[in-house]
């Protein structure tokens, strides 16, 4: 049994859409079948107007137990500090979630603006954004780098644009049954559980990978998206091709480049030009960035190998 | 006085803050404000970046509708960089975005709409035990199966983008996926349960071809009264509960409508164009005054800042001539905004000069339009629905829910339509350039306009439909179709306004609402409560 509250600052409630795809289990299931007790969420808390700020209140004050506090959304510093940019039951939602995460035995940011500011916070970051506990690659963000909550852990990161409501319900789960202690978190406070393996394991196309096969938009087949528009599957740790999305597929699969999502400074090189869709180049053939583990001039090395190698044929060709 | 003791039935609605002041006068709203609260900056975020960015950033501008940012950022760029689209990518573009607003379909109107149904203030009504029994939220009958069913539609979305929400897929020249057989064959199959699941069993009572049948209201109440089957549908139910609620009653709005149209047919629009644009659509575009039929010339917008927190820019600007937006720092305290100067951060955009109300309902009417084309909707229902009855809520409600059946046999349809053998994406060459992108998300008409200078985007500017329903005053003091539709509605328990809330929902705004309701002679606020 935990009592939930879930806010949402800046946010395009994506996360809110994702986590009510959810299936083992549903909203529902983790509500009756799993002791998770919604206290109030945006989109599906039965309280009104002054019933929420006094619950939230509640919270504050220790009346209510406020076991975990979902954020959703950057936290919203503008303009000039003074979060007006953000409005929330008669305050800057800044300072609901201050006090709030000070009150919460775990607080828990859901999605890329809560973790690390997301798109709001890319430059010139018109509303003052930031995450929780990191702004971008930097560990500090709105509650400061040394937050600990209640419980005794920082905040707890759930990256993604959005998460997959696996990683939310199941640390929601993890926390209520008492077993967040099981939960290994990383440098940047993911839970390891789902972010250490990368976008790459279970991508269909991981041998063209291998084979320096390339692939592009519109083709069938197993080329690899890595080479030339700019998939960062290699880079990116994220169990998307493990668990797939809605049932049924994942970005790689359906030969969308994978964005890295899941990493801070999404999007990453902040959108400059020729970074989108696109593999960033060093002379004019290497990618500029290489997959985590190798460095630079072994993997431009054997990519260099690679291309100039013959290709297996059957890879190229793919049954429609 | 605040009052604690509210129950009003919840449901905020997803994505930003929005708070409704309401004035009251002897139990009738007299004036509304509409105040948009929170603010992120993406067109600003957008400007001088790369100018594919916006199919990056735009579907996270919302959560809800980001499949219709990703049709419009996609089709701003095709129009921008004169691509040459396959049929293919315009039936894979347009499965995706009826998909999405299939989803919407029923997730709106369970988890969102009809839980009001369920209030205390019906609780003298005939069928309100009925109406809780299946429309309370978490425990009503069909609000379960209603839900569980909303996440059917985008499992096809994810099949052809991969997931849902936040896919890139639709790229200027294409899209990036080259669907396979299996693929065609589970979305055929998905869409067949989502039938079996809530459609036809739960929703309809009849076969969607019984259902298409029905022309004018006189064929709607036949229909209704011809078996238990279709009276007890959920319908059924909420024909029945609508009338005797009253919910026909409220909530007429400024009586102006606008639909950009979409899906785009996929041999309409090889050589993307602003002008080629609407004569393609086969859901039809339309400005609709309340007599007579104009074409929705994206020339003809608008947006005012008088009253929005912007600054540097004059009044009434076309979206290719709008700066990208300057914040004003003379923001008040919400509670103590003054409603002469600034007070939202969302614009006030018009057509021809006038607010107008988009969504489901201005889709109906511009399906109904004599001058349809053979490839466009032609289904006149509400333009005799309107003649009968006008605009309401209950009339936009039923607007919303009667695209379901005529969805899914359109995603059928095209799902047939595609060529595995031939193209998905033709490469595009880069250049700078303008472009206008513009879609129906399940809650209204939305385009993006984009300038590319430089080989970097110059200016970028969005136009949702929650900016048309819920922006603020114009310049001349006109207010926006949910402040209009507010307007007139009778409150009959002020503590408790369910009507006001009823109204808000039922335009789909997609914003957490706040309402403060105040009594007009003592300025007190009489309840606060969010939507």
């Amino acid at each position: 049994m935990a009592n939930v509250l879930w806010l949402q600052g800046g946010a395009c409630s994506g996360n809110t859409m994702s986590f009510l795809d959810a299936q083992e289990p549903t909203v529902v299931e983790l509500i009756v079948d799993f002791g998770i007790n919604i206290l109030w969420h945006p989109t599906v808390g039965l309280e009104i107007g002054h019933q929420v700020s006094d619950l939230l209140n509640d919270c504050i004050s220790g009346k209510t137990q406020l076991d975990i506090f979902v954020f959703e959304g950057s936290v919203v510093e503008g303009p000039n500090g003074t979060g007006q940019m953000n409005y929330f039951a008669d305050r800057p939602m800044k300072d609901w979630v201050k006090e709030l995460s000070d009150a919460a035995q775990y607080v828990v940011a859901i999605g890329d603006c809560a973790t690390w500011g997301g798109i709001p916070a890319v430059p010139p970051n018109p509303s003052e954004s930031t995450g929780m506990q990191f702004h971008k690659k930097q560990k500090g963000g709105f509650l400061g780098g040394d937050f600990v909550s209640k419980g005794g852990l920082p905040v707890i990161n759930i990256p993604g644009c959005p998460a997959h409501p696996d990683w939310i319900t199941q640390i929601l789960v993890a926390i209520s049954t008492g077993r967040i202690g099981d939960v290994l978190i990383d440098d940047y406070h993911r839970p390891r559980t789902f972010f250490t393996d990368f976008v790459q394991t279970g991508c269909p196309n991981a041998r063209s990978f291998a084979e320096k096969i390339e692939g592009g938009f519109g083709k069938r087949g197993h080329g690899c998206l890595f080479y030339e528009v700019g998939c960062r599957g290699p880079m990116t740790r994220a169990s998307c091709n493990r668990i797939l999305w809605n049932r049924q597929s994942s970005k790689t699969r359906a030969n969308h480049p994978c964005l890295g999502c899941t990493e801070p400074g999404f999007p990453h090189h902040d959108l400059k030009k020729g970074s989108v869709f696109k593999t960033m180049k060093y002379l004019g053939f290497l990618p500029q960035e290489v997959p985590e583990g190798e460095s630079k001039l072994m993997y431009w090395f054997k990519a260099g190998v690679g291309k100039f190698s013959p290709s297996p044929s059957e890879l190229k060709e793919h049954s429609k | 006085m605040a009052l604690k003791e509210l129950n009003i039935s919840p449901v905020g609605r997803v994505e930003g803050d929005l708070d409704v002041k309401v004035y009251m006068e002897n139990g009738v709203v007299t004036r509304a404000h509409t105040q948009a609260a929170m603010f992120r900056g993406f067109e600003k975020i957008l400007a001088g970046k790369d100018p594919q960015s916006g199919l990056i950033v735009t579907p996270r501008a919302c959560g809800i509708c980001g499949g219709s940012h990703l049709y419009c950022a996609s089709s701003a760029l095709d129009v921008a960089w004169k691509t040459t689209l396959p049929p293919n990518a315009l039936l894979m573009r347009a499965i995706g975005q009826a998909a999405e607003t299939t989803q919407s379909i029923p997730r709106w109107f369970y988890a969102i709409f009809a839980t009001d149904m369920a209030n205390k203030k019906f609780a003298n009504k005939p069928l309100y035990q009925e109406v809780v029994k299946r429309f309370a939220a978490y425990v009503g009958t069909s609000f379960q199966s209603g839900v569980t069913a909303s996440g059917r539609p985008v499992e096809v979305y994810a099949l052809f983008g991969g997931q849902w929400p936040h896919s890139s897929y639709m790229i200027p020249g294409g899209v990036m996926c080259a669907p396979t057989l299996k693929d065609i064959t589970r979305a055929h199959a998905i869409m067949n349960q989502f039938r079996n699941d809530w459609l036809e069993t739960i929703w309809l009572g009849c076969s969607i071809e019984r259902y298409m049948e029905i022309q004018s209201w006189d064929d709607l109440m036949e229909w209704l009264e011809e078996n238990e089957s279709h009276r007890n549908s959920d319908l059924g139910l909420f024909l029945r509960a609508g009338l005797e609620f009253g919910l026909d009653k409220f909530g007429q709005g400024v009586g102006k409508y606008l639909a950009w149209g979409t899906y785009l047919h996929k041999d309409m629009y090889n050589k993307p164009t602003i002008e080629g644009r609407n004569p393609a659509t086969i859901s039809p575009s339309g400005f609709f005054d309340g007599e007579k039929y104009y074409d929705a010339d994206q020339k003809q917008v608008a947006e005012h800042i008088k009253h929005a927190w912007y600054t540097h820019q004059e009044e009434g600007l076309h979206p290719f001539d709008e700066p990208i937006p300057t914040t004003s720092m003379d923001i008040h305290n919400l509670e103590n905004s003054d409603f002469g100067g600034k007070y939202s951060w969302s614009k006030a955009p018009r057509f021809m000069g006038h607010a107008a109300e988009t969504g489901p309902l201005a889709r109906v009417i511009m399906a109904a339009n004599p001058a349809n084309k053979e490839h466009q909707f032609r289904d006149p229902l509400f333009g005799d629905i309107m003649k009968r009855m006008g605009p309401s809520v209950f009339t936009r409600v039923l607007a919303r829910m009667h695209e379901a059946p005529r969805l899914y046999l359109k995603i059928n349809e095209w799902l047939s339509q595609v060529r595995l053998d031939d193209e998905f994406y033709i490469k595009p060459t880069e250049q700078d350039g303008i472009g206008w992108g513009a879609t129906e998300a399940a809650r209204g008409a939305l385009a993006h306009w984009i300038k590319i200078k430089n080989g970097v985007i110059e200016n970028y500017q969005i136009i949702a439909p929650t900016t048309f329903n819920v922006g603020p005053n114009d310049k001349d003091g006109n207010p926006g179709p949910i402040e209009s539709a507010l307007e007139g509605t009778e409150i009959e328990d002020p503590h408790d306004p369910v009507e006001v809330g009823m109204v808000a929902r039922s335009f789909d705004s997609c914003l957490v609402c706040t309402v403060h309701a105040h009594d007009n002679k003592t300025g007190k606020q009489l309840a606060k409560f969010k939507l």
